[in-house]
């Protein structure tokens, strides 16, 4: 049983710099192959852990920090967990304010939209601060 | 790994962008389609080989409309498809810039 449970699911760390997500879509297409996820699901993991880890390295301080990230993806049935754990500044995404996405080209901050497209690819968004890490996980149909 | 093919074809410059538009590709893909809309009254930018965006790539493209409308040039973001679709539509793109099924040309 607990052997099964291990083939569905991939934990691994990331440093604090942009190429490691290059490793980050390797290990996220692995974890899809494996459990005969389509590319839409890989599509959406992909978008909800960049959007996290590039806000940990830009907002956080992560940036160079070694192992500054741990991401544990997980199929149970019909459900996709992700858990994304940073030791960065602690940050509750629940605060950042929502953009208006209805917002002409001149109301549009440079930025403001990653957390909004965690938050509209993955439901049950949650946060914990535990320690010196953030806390964040989020579930998809699978 | 981004890959940008710029070309003229019947008055238009058409960018072709495959494969992912990312964090890290983000200011490659700023720099090709700012570089059209510098040189050319009307760019198109041809997504259907892009397997990837996430807001860093969209915020390439916004940057990329700004720049346009401050030279007075037309600037449509083309052949959208599958997932690269959905984040556009999410992020509300429409109402930022022009978007086309097809190219102009």
């Amino acid at each position: 049983m607990a052997q099964s449970a291990l083939l569905t699911g991939v934990e691994f760390t990331l440093d604090g710099n942009l190429p490691e997500l290059e490793r980050l879509a390797d290990e996220v297409a692995w974890f899809c192959e494996e459990n005969a996820l389509g590319s839409e699901a890989e599509f959406d993991l992909n978008l909800a852990l960049e959007e996290l880890f590039t806000n940990a390295i830009r907002h956080g301080g992560c940036e160079g920090m070694k192992n500054a990230v741990r991401i544990r993806l997980e199929r149970s049935g019909d459900l996709l967990a992700a858990e994304f754990a940073d030791r960065g500044r602690e940050f509750d995404p629940a605060t950042a304010p929502a953009p208006d996405v209805s917002a002409n080209l001149a109301g549009r901050p440079p930025g403001g939209l990653g957390l909004h497209l965690v938050r509209s690819v993955m439901s049950d968004v949650q946060y914990q601060r535990r320690g010196d890490w953030n806390w964040i996980t989020m579930r998809r149909p699978a | 790994m981004i890959e940008l093919k710029t070309e003229t074809r019947a008055g238009w410059c058409v960018v072709a962008i495959r494969g992912r538009a990312d964090a890290e590709t983000a200011d490659e893909l700023e720099a090709a389609l700012r570089a059209a809309v510098a040189q050319h009254p009307k760019v198109a930018a041809d997504f259907a080989g892009l397997d990837y965006i996430s807001s860093a790539g969209l915020r390439a493209v916004l940057q990329a409309a700004r720049a346009a409308q401050a030279a007075n040039a037309e600037f449509a973001a083309c052949q959208l498809r599958g997932s690269v679709k959905r984040v556009f539509d999410v992020s509300g793109m429409q109402h930022v810039l022009r978007i086309d099924e097809n190219l102009p040309c």
